[in-house]
């Protein structure tokens, strides 16, 4: 297993192509600016005069605006390979987190303006008309089902009961927001006006969510299922590498074909009892060598703690590659590793697939000497690229952060990647920050609990 | 950022896009005002019985397509004449407008003799499009169930309750002026 420099023998993830992302964000950026405008002219101005015009508009504004961006929230989870190449898994992620508020918002503003306007134009009270609201117009009973369902998914998602939450049972609650976007779809349809008597808008509309729906069904699932059983993984062999630390080998059919690079993830599903419904990220820990492949895990939790007493023979399936943590990230001819813990996995496959002459030095961080895992293959790939590996142990107070720049020296004139814990790559990226590594040639992986 | 920048300026695309394309097609869009194209001023008051109640507030506004085509054409004026006993020639009477909620309308009837010949919706405002889709589609079966059984008194259409309700009252309103039972 990973001998050093043995001839790879699986094609890399195909390289990014950033243009196709900007004319993505362009394509999705008009849809907004339609979406807006077309609020802006479903109102005749003797509307927005009438008894409750302007909250009418207001709401269809903000309903408008605030479904479009419900849209882009699923396109940034939909894991579309070509967007997903050149921003990364991560970075997808934040950005769905980053956006939530706002859909959310508008969402609510657009049930209580229309509330208040409709309650204005009939001259009832807002309470009073809630009711005729619900039941007077059509498909307003399952948007108004939809509405309720957002608002506890949301209430779940909010960071400070987020963190009560299992992962993995927020994770399920999750996917009710799907369910919600769709019993809302067709009321906008049939009472929004910007749709009502303009079958272009609103076949523009379907389409757009079919499409995104189509994304969302292609690869999220049918791909991973079709992956899973092509590849057909078993669990080969569980193996100690130190404290809590396990290798996980798996043995596939035409692993030949799987395009991976080096430092990349995959979610990966054991389909063991109490296991299968759960995916969890964890990183190749080497690229495949055909019939095998390995993630090496640490036992943090209930689930990892699992993953180490399964027996060999179970299934496994995986979704991915994902991730920008590879090769093709590089900028300039040399390179800096620097792993802090468990993030020695993705540095040790990404190791693999750097090109020749990057010379890299590799640092790698640990509390204790023992929790140094893959320190051999390291050094041996190490060695191979003609490069330089320090290793540090000790507890951060000993071996501070900044150590860890002098060791490498020539930082400015090398990309330096980054794996390990939140808060260490969160240090050691605003340390290159200091000292004026230029953004673009730093690549961060993060590992999250 | 770039694509920050990308984002941005496509987005002013997109909604500059839209307002371009709706002033110059056909519809109403907000920048270009309303629609308010035949503003049929009442003013065949003719055997309006005193109460003009409602009859203020429709003066304008017919908010688009309704069909009140007609309307001009009355030769108004009662030809009724004397005697209370059941009349021939044109008449016609505007009913009072109705609120009903998701906008507003009043219905002007005439009557040949006491035959109801010809309803017309004169008064149509809708809080928004899908009242208005709704009116629309719903007045002309409205008024086709009235001519067939000549009084206000047919079965609203459920859907658009309201607008059934409001167009039936306001065509009982112009009937009652006319003194038709």
């Amino acid at each position: 297993m990973g001998a050093a420099g043995a001839a790879p023998s699986a094609p890399r993830s195909p390289a990014p192509q950033p243009l196709l992302v900007d004319l993505a964000v362009a394509a999705v950026a008009v849809g907004f600016g339609l979406s807006v405008g077309l609020a802006l002219t479903a109102t005749s101005r003797h509307q927005l005069a009438a008894p409750g015009g302007a909250a009418l508009f207001l709401g269809n504004l903000t309903g408008l605006a605030g479904t479009y961006l419900a849209l882009v929230m699923v396109l940034l989870i939909s894991r579309i390979p070509f967007v997903e190449r050149v921003l990364g898994q991560d970075t997808l992620l934040r950005w769905h987190r980053r956006l939530a508020p706002w859909p959310i918002t508008l969402i609510i503003a657009h049930v209580v303006i229309l509330t208040i306007g409709y309650a204005q134009a009939a001259h009832t009270g807002i309470l009073h008309e809630i009711g005729p609201l619900v039941n007077g117009f059509p498909d307003m009973g399952i948007a108004t089902a939809g509405f309720v369902l957002m608002m506890a998914v949301s209430v779940a998602s909010f960071y400070p009961i987020r963190r009560r939450i299992k992962r993995e049972n927020w994770w399920g609650l999750h996917l009710f927001m799907y369910l919600a976007l769709a019993l809302a779809f067709a009321h906008e349809i049939v009472l929004g006006p910007s749709f009502v008597g303009h079958p272009m808008t609103q076949l523009v509309w379907s389409v757009a969510w079919a499409a995104s729906a189509g994304l969302v069904l292609v690869y999220r699932v049918g791909l991973p299922v079709v992956r899973s059983i092509r590849h057909g993984l078993v669990v080969e062999e569980i193996r100690p590498e130190g404290p809590g630390v396990v290798t996980v080998i798996l043995r596939g059919r035409h692993l030949e074909r799987l395009a991976v690079s080096g430092g990349q993830f995959f979610e990966w599903r054991f389909l063991a009892r109490g296991m299968w419904w759960q995916a969890h990220p964890f990183s190749i820990s080497a690229r495949p060598q055909p019939p095998y492949l390995r993630l090496t895990v640490k036992c943090v939790g209930d689930f990892t703690t699992a993953l180490a007493g399964l027996p060999a023979g179970t299934r496994v399936a995986l979704e991915g590659p994902y991730g920008t943590f590879t090769a093709h990230a590089l900028h300039t001819r040399k390179v800096a590793l620097i792993a802090g813990g468990i993030g020695v996995t993705s540095v040790r496959s990404l190791l693999e697939d750097l090109p020749k002459g990057t010379r890299p030095v590799v640092v790698l961080r640990a509390s204790r000497e023992e929790e140094l895992v893959l320190r051999e293959e390291i050094a041996e790939l190490v060695k191979w690229h003609g490069g330089r590996l320090h290793e540090v142990v000790g507890p951060r107070t000993a071996q501070p952060i900044e150590h860890l720049a002098e060791l490498i020296g020539d930082l400015r004139k090398r990309d330096t990647y980054v794996a390990g814990s939140e808060s260490f790559v969160a240090s050691v990226t605003r340390l290159l920050a200091l000292l004026k590594v230029p953004q673009e040639a730093v690549h961060a992986d993060v590992y999250a609990l | 950022m770039r694509r920050a920048a990308i984002a941005v300026v496509a987005t002013v695309g997109g909604f500059a896009g839209v307002l371009g394309f709706n002033l110059g097609g056909s519809r109403a869009p907000l920048l270009q005002g309303a629609p308010n194209s035949n503003s049929n001023s009442n003013s065949n008051s003719n055997s309006n019985s005193g109460s003009g109640s409602g009859s203020g507030s429709n003066s304008n506004s017919n908010s688009g397509s309704n069909s009140n085509a007609g309307s001009a054409s009355n030769p108004g004026t009662t030809t009724a004449s004397g005697s209370g006993a059941p009349t021939t020639g044109l008449r016609s009477a505007l009913g009072n407008t109705y609120q009903y909620g998701y906008g507003q309308l009043a219905v002007r009837v005439t009557l040949n003799g006491s035959t109801i010949t010809k309803v017309d919706t004169v008064g149509l405002q809708t809080a928004e499009s899908y009242s208005q889709q709704i009116a629309q589609q719903v007045i002309p079966l409205l008024r086709h169930e009235v001519l067939a059984a000549q009084s206000a008194q047919v079965n609203g259409f459920s859907g658009a309750t309201y607008t059934s309700e409001a167009y039936l009252y306001s065509l009982q309103s112009a009937l009652d002026k006319l003194h038709k039972k």
